[in-house]
């Protein structure tokens, strides 16, 4: 497996870990070469659909980088991803696929090196898990169907409204906390989750 | 100070401005002048503009290229129509009185018609003269008829008249022959212009070392001896040798290089006894660069003192030095010498008094930075003082106006400095012309016209890909052609070609022509970033007749060849994957209508200190209403803890004087005891709330400045708070203007530098303080020349003309220790509270511990910046590590933000002087009266809209949306959601949560980020 290179698809939003990945390279930090990056404003911007969009068209990994909670662009659009990553995980649980493989993390436009830091670490790990299937012992193409699947799962109204709730709750507590956050789209998602994907693998 | 701005405007001034040269300064100056509406004459010596940074490979301390950050503004200030860019032209003489000078200038034929010319080559191909390639230092050959570079503004091909054979012998021309464009003038003769404008900026660079001082060290003698433009000239893709560091002498790789500092700088033999503040800098990017060409090279540096004090710039250095294992000698080696077996000699003696020799392969000589050498011709032109190293006069309190009003001078001219020194400068120096001219703002502009837009929304995706090389930016490690090759496959691409640069203008306009020719309707360029870059590619467009969103960038540089340097193959690989993801972003691109938003012309400035005075003032000045907030009871600042400037005047005078203008202007509005709760709103349109004793007070505005400074770094160290004998500076300042400042008994005083800096505390350097040691120095010492001073430091930073203190001191007989951050001084008390304290450190000089007893032991602290947290949490701009502001571009867009409309000066950005305070804050406060002065802003349009047949009108963006962008219309049934494209800034959190998908965003459409990761998918 020494051979084997990931691959991995990021989503960074523009003001924060896009140019922290610019400052890199103008710094000449070097990193490994598995990362290909879509560059979107906000990391509200991600649809749920786009990381299970990504594994399914072939990422044995996938990424979203932001700003540091309280220091996105748009105020609060990081925690809106931070909702939107716990649904893919929840997924990705569901499917069977190790969590491993979807990683939301920040480095502030100031962070060059953090962002280097961050990708070489998330693309050793990714290799580690081989590829998609691997290291969740599934047929790769049948996890890819399933992930498709998946995809089209987070573009229905029902989960929608779920995540719409959970984001509510988020913002009314202010608890923006990671395991808060799940727990929040775990409530309002399960169920219909259950129904359009079925339980857990694991 | 403020010269300019005091004088009353004469009757009718004119809305124009004469910028004196065309090189990074200039060029600066030009562009921010027309952002505030005056028109531009800029004239320049040579044949094009760009000056000495579009000589340079590389910059520090980032090592971005040079010419890739500096083609766009040349590219922008050939296409601006406001700006009359003159090649060849010299001022001659200026009569009048300021807002209504006549400039006498005389324009040098080019010999090549500037407006027929296409710049295809061909005269120089059939050129039969050679000569020396300027622009490659001579390293390289040219012919009489030629243009410096590729990239060159204007792109026009121009005639040596020294060289050339049919000028000088009537014989030959054949370029005339040659050129099918017939743009060939031989009988050009030389025109001089009366141009009217209301000011002047002299922006006219730097002068050269001569070839004397040069020779000294052995160029021109040893072949391998190069001046340090050469070296720049040799690491350049585009340079004589194609990026290659070659020895002149065998072109064999030069294994063991030296570089040779303060050549030409801090040497009173040459008459250059300033310290040319950027060499010590720009030697540790070339040994960088150097290494990167040949990682087996050995690097050693010699140094006098090591100067980098810039932002960021001893972190970088660091970096470099440990990563490159530099070997770093505090020595001046005073000669090479050729030792006839292709090695070069050094001999030099350390501190410890000892003598060293040993051989180098090359030796690099970082010479400094000269007054131009027409300096005096220009002075005199010009009608302004010289100081007495021919650079221009100019005043602490006022540093960008020369001794005649109306007459401004920026850049290299008003004092060695660095890149985004002189840009800061060309911004103040901006804002300054502005607010003399502010009555005739706009009297001498004409409209930017750009052809009607194609519509092509019928049409089918034709794609044009567009894979730069970046010099080797990129190229060096990507397989350009093969991305290209592997471009022209992709679906939907009808075109795709490699550019050496992309960014140059005579690809804009090749582009233009190939858009037009193949009738492309979407464009992707794979090069750059789009954080910089796209913007100018998107004017390409516009000028192509094509929407500029129809525009998709593929980053293969700064997050492909930049970052895997050592895997060309695997980052081929990426640059093929990145366009063809570009690529099917694109084919789902469509046209989006331009939006144009007013503006609240009126400004913020958050801080009364004197960045945020001079800020304030400079804003009023040009017109525009401006509010200021200070958190203290009154105006001032930290410069109030000042007594003396290095000349002798007291600033606290100055400052109070400034603050009580700025308290009396009709448009500043001052709020004391005033912080910021809350910014919302983007630039044009921020709403701030003010809180104050009172209540709280809500105000619009369409520009910030931060101004929110610095205070200095309180020390623990050093028996600091614990003993009457131990003071910093500051205090130490206090005490000097008191009316006893010494006591009779007071026989010795030691300083102790980078106290809390460089170091554990403030990683950072502080950049005031050996020049504030060295003036309480002199302060001392004129008041007891008896007194014996000792100062220990680690480098003693007198850059520019601190030098001149630094020289005075040592005259004096203050006695310079140097110390390492491993071995610092150390204080022991005196036997009782009456006896001296004992300093104990090591000599370098005699090799051992010397005890020195004092009787006042001085702390130079560094500068702490105000904590920005909060702050910079609500304005979503980034900080540094060490808690600056981080600008938008450390070279380009030194007082902007990261976020349109917020700009920053003084401390709050880094450790300056009051000088360069002052030049700064002027420059935030022109950049931030761009918006102001055009009246509204035209953002990109990136807004969300709504399908109103998907929504089912839930209201879930409406809640999300930080904006209040989107809303749902209750009174219409049924209830549908609306964007309001004013207020919408794109960031697409309602599109991620609209339950049915009935929202999609501009350009990052719901189709064309799942076409790229689709074509992701696809991997080659």
């Amino acid at each position: 497996m020494s051979d084997y290179q990931p691959k991995i698809l990021g989503f960074l939003c523009n003001w924060c870990c896009y140019t922290a990945a610019d400052s890199a390279g103008v710094g000449r930090y070097q990193y490994p070469p598995n990362l290909r990056v879509i560059r979107i404003m906000c990391t509200g911007r991600l649809d749920p659909s786009f990381p299970l969009e990504g594994l399914a068209a072939g990422a044995d990994a996938v990424f979203v980088g932001g700003c540091h909670p309280g220091e996105c662009h748009y105020q609060d659009g990081n925690y809106h991803a931070l909702v939107t990553a716990a649904l893919v995980h929840e997924a990705l649980t569901r499917l069977g696929v190790n969590q491993q493989r979807f990683l939301i993390d920040w480095a502030s436009a100031a962070e060059g090196p953090n962002f280097v830091k961050i990708i070489t670490q998330f693309t050793e790990q990714a290799a580690k898990l081989g590829p998609l299937g691997s290291s969740e012992r599934l047929d790769p193409v049948l996890l890819r169907q399933n992930l498709a699947m998946a995809a089209k799962t987070a573009r229905d109204r029902k989960i929608r409204m779920g995540l719409i709730n959970a984001s509510k709750e988020m913002m009314k507590s202010g608890d923006f906390s990671r395991t808060a956050i799940a727990g929040l789209v775990h409530d309002k998602c399960n169920k219909v989750l259950t129904e359009l994907i079925g339980e857990s693998a694991l | 100070m403020h010269a300019s701005i005091s004088t009353p405007s004469t009757t009718q001034a004119v809305g124009a401005v004469l910028v004196v040269g065309g090189g990074v300064a200039g060029v600066q100056a030009a562009l921010d002048l027309t952002g505030l509406g005056l028109k531009v004459y800029l004239i320049e010596k040579s044949g094009a503009i760009g000056g000495v940074m579009a000589r340079l490979d590389k910059t520090f301390p980032t090592n971005d290229c040079s010419l890739c950050i500096l083609a766009p503004k040349l590219v922008e200030a050939g296409r601006d129509p406001n700006i009359e860019i003159l090649t060849k032209s010299e001022l001659i003489s200026l009569d009048g009185a300021p807002g209504n000078f006549t400039a006498k200038i005389s324009k040098q034929p080019r010999y090549i018609d500037e407006e027929v010319c296409t710049g295809c080559g061909q005269c120089t191909l059939y050129c039969l003269k050679q000569i020396g390639d300027d622009y490659n230092e001579n390293l390289g050959i040219s012919n009489a008829a030629h243009i410096d570079y590729a990239q060159a503004v204007p792109t026009s091909y121009y005639i040596d008249a020294k060289a050339c054979l049919m000028l000088n012998y009537q014989t030959c021309g054949l370029c005339a022959v040659a050129c099918q464009a017939k743009a060939i003038r031989f009988d050009q003769k030389e025109e001089i212009l009366d141009l009217a404008v209301g000011s002047v900026i002299l922006a006219p660079g730097l002068g050269r070392i001569t070839k004397e001082v040069l020779g000294r060290y052995g160029w021109g003698k040893f072949a391998d001896v190069l001046s340090a433009f050469e070296h720049e000239r040799l690491m350049c893709a585009s340079g004589p040798t194609g990026g290659a560091i070659l020895r002149p002498s065998d072109k064999k790789h030069p294994k063991k290089i030296a570089f040779l500092q303060c050549i030409g700088s801090r040497d009173q033999t040459c008459g250059n006894n300033y310290c040319s503040s950027v060499c010590c800098m720009y030697a540790i990017k070339q040994a960088t660069l150097a290494r990167e060409h040949d990682p087996s090279a050995e690097i050693t540096l010699f140094y006098m003192d090591i100067r980098t004090h810039g932002k960021g710039f001893d972190a970088a250095r660091e970096r470099a030095t440990i990563e490159n294992n530099f070997r770093v000698i505090y020595a001046r080696p005073p000669r090479v010498e050729d030792v006839f077996d292709g090695g070069l000699l050094l001999t030099w003696a350390t501190e410890d008094g000892k003598h060293h020799y040993e051989k180098f392969d090359m030796v690099v000589l970082s010479q400094g930075l000269e007054s131009p050498d027409d300096a005096e011709q220009l002075g005199q032109a010009a009608g302004i003082d010289l100081n007495n190293y021919l650079f221009a006069q100019t005043g602490n309190y006022s540093p960008l106006a020369t001794s005649r009003s109306g007459v401004y001078v920026i850049g290299a001219f008003q004092g060695p400095k660095d890149i985004p020194d002189s840009v800061t400068q060309a911004g103040g120096a901006a804002a300054l012309c502005s607010g003399q001219l502010a009555a005739a703002r706009g009297t001498e502009m004409t409209k930017a016209v750009f052809p009607e837009e194609r519509d092509i929304s019928s049409e089918e995706p034709r794609i044009g890909v567009f894979v730069c090389h970046c010099g080797i930016n990129i190229a060096g490690v990507v397989d350009v052609r093969a991305v290209r090759d592997y471009a022209r496959e992709l679906p939907g691409v009808v075109y795709a070609t490699d550019n050496l640069y992309s960014c140059s203008q005579d690809t804009q306009q090749h582009l233009i022509n190939i858009i037009r020719e193949h009738r492309l309707n979407r464009i992707v360029v794979s090069a750059c970033t789009p954080r910089t870059h796209e913007p100018l590619f998107q004017a390409t467009l516009r000028d192509a007749g094509l929407n500029r969103a129809l525009f998709e960038m593929a980053n293969i540089r700064d997050q492909c060849s930049w970052v895997h340097m050592q895997e060309p193959e695997a980052a081929t690989d990426k640059a093929r994957d990145l366009v063809r993801m570009a690529v099917a972003k694109a084919a789902h691109l469509t046209a989006l209508p331009e939006q144009q938003l007013p503006v609240t012309p009126s400004a913020l400035v958050i801080g009364g200190g004197l960045a945020g005075m001079t800020a304030a003032l400079t804003i009023a000045e040009q017109g525009f209403p401006t509010t200021l907030v200070e958190q203290g009871d009154t105006l001032g600042g930290r410069t109030l803890l000042l007594t003396a400037d290095r000349f002798g005047k007291d600033p606290r005078l100055t400052v109070t004087e400034l603050a009580h203008r700025v308290k009396n202007h009709p448009r500043i509005s001052v709020r004391t005891r005033a912080t910021v709760a809350s910014v919302s709103g983007y630039v044009g349109n921020f709403t701030t709330t003010i809180a104050e004793k009172a209540g709280s007070e809500v105000v619009n505005h369409g520009v910030m400045v931060i101004a929110t400074g610095g205070r200095p770094y309180e020390p623990k160290q050093y028996l600091h708070g614990q003993s009457e004998r131990v003071l910093t500076q500051l205090e130490l300042e206090h005490r000097l203007a008191s009316s006893r400042p010494l006591s009779a008994k007071m026989k010795q005083v030691v300083m102790i530098q980078c106290v809390g800096s460089r170091g554990a505390d403030l990683v950072y350097c502080s950049r005031v303080c050996c020049g504030q040691a060295l003036k309480n120095a002199l302060r001392l010492k004129a008041l007891n020349p008896e007194l014996t001073i000792f100062i220990y430091y680690r480098d003693m930073r007198a850059y520019g003309f601190l030098e001149d203190d630094y020289r005075q001191a040592r005259e004096l007989g203050v006695i310079f220790i140097r110390y390492t951050p491993e071995n610092p001084p150390r204080v022991l008390r005196g036997h009782s509270k009456s006896s001296p304290l004992k300093v104990i450190g090591y000599d370098p000089l005699l090799g051992e511990e010397v005890e020195l007893e004092t009787d006042l032991l001085v702390l130079s602290v560094g500068i702490v910046p105000e904590d920005p947290s909060i702050l910079s949490r609500m304005l979503k701009v980034p900080v540094t590590a060490d808690k600056f502001y981080l600008e938008a571009h450390v070279k380009l867009r030194p007082v902007d933000m990261a976020v349109d409309g917020i700009f920053v000066c003084g401390l709050a950005h880094a450790p300056k002087s009051m000088d360069e305070t002052i030049a700064q804050a002027q420059a935030a406060a022109g950049r931030a009266c761009q918006p102001l002065s055009r009246g509204s802003i035209s953002p990109e349009p990136i807004v969300s809209h709504v399908d109103p047949e998907l929504c089912i009108g839930c209201g879930a963006c409406e809640t999300f949306c930080p904006y209040k962008a989107i809303t749902i219309d209750k009174a219409v049934k049924p209830r549908k959601a609306q964007t309001l494209t004013a207020s919408c800034k794109g960031c697409g959190v309602c599109a991620a949560r609209c339950p049915t998908m009935a929202i999609d965003m501009g350009r990052f459409t719901f189709d064309g980020i799942m076409a790229q990761i689709n074509a992701f998918g696809e991997s080659v």
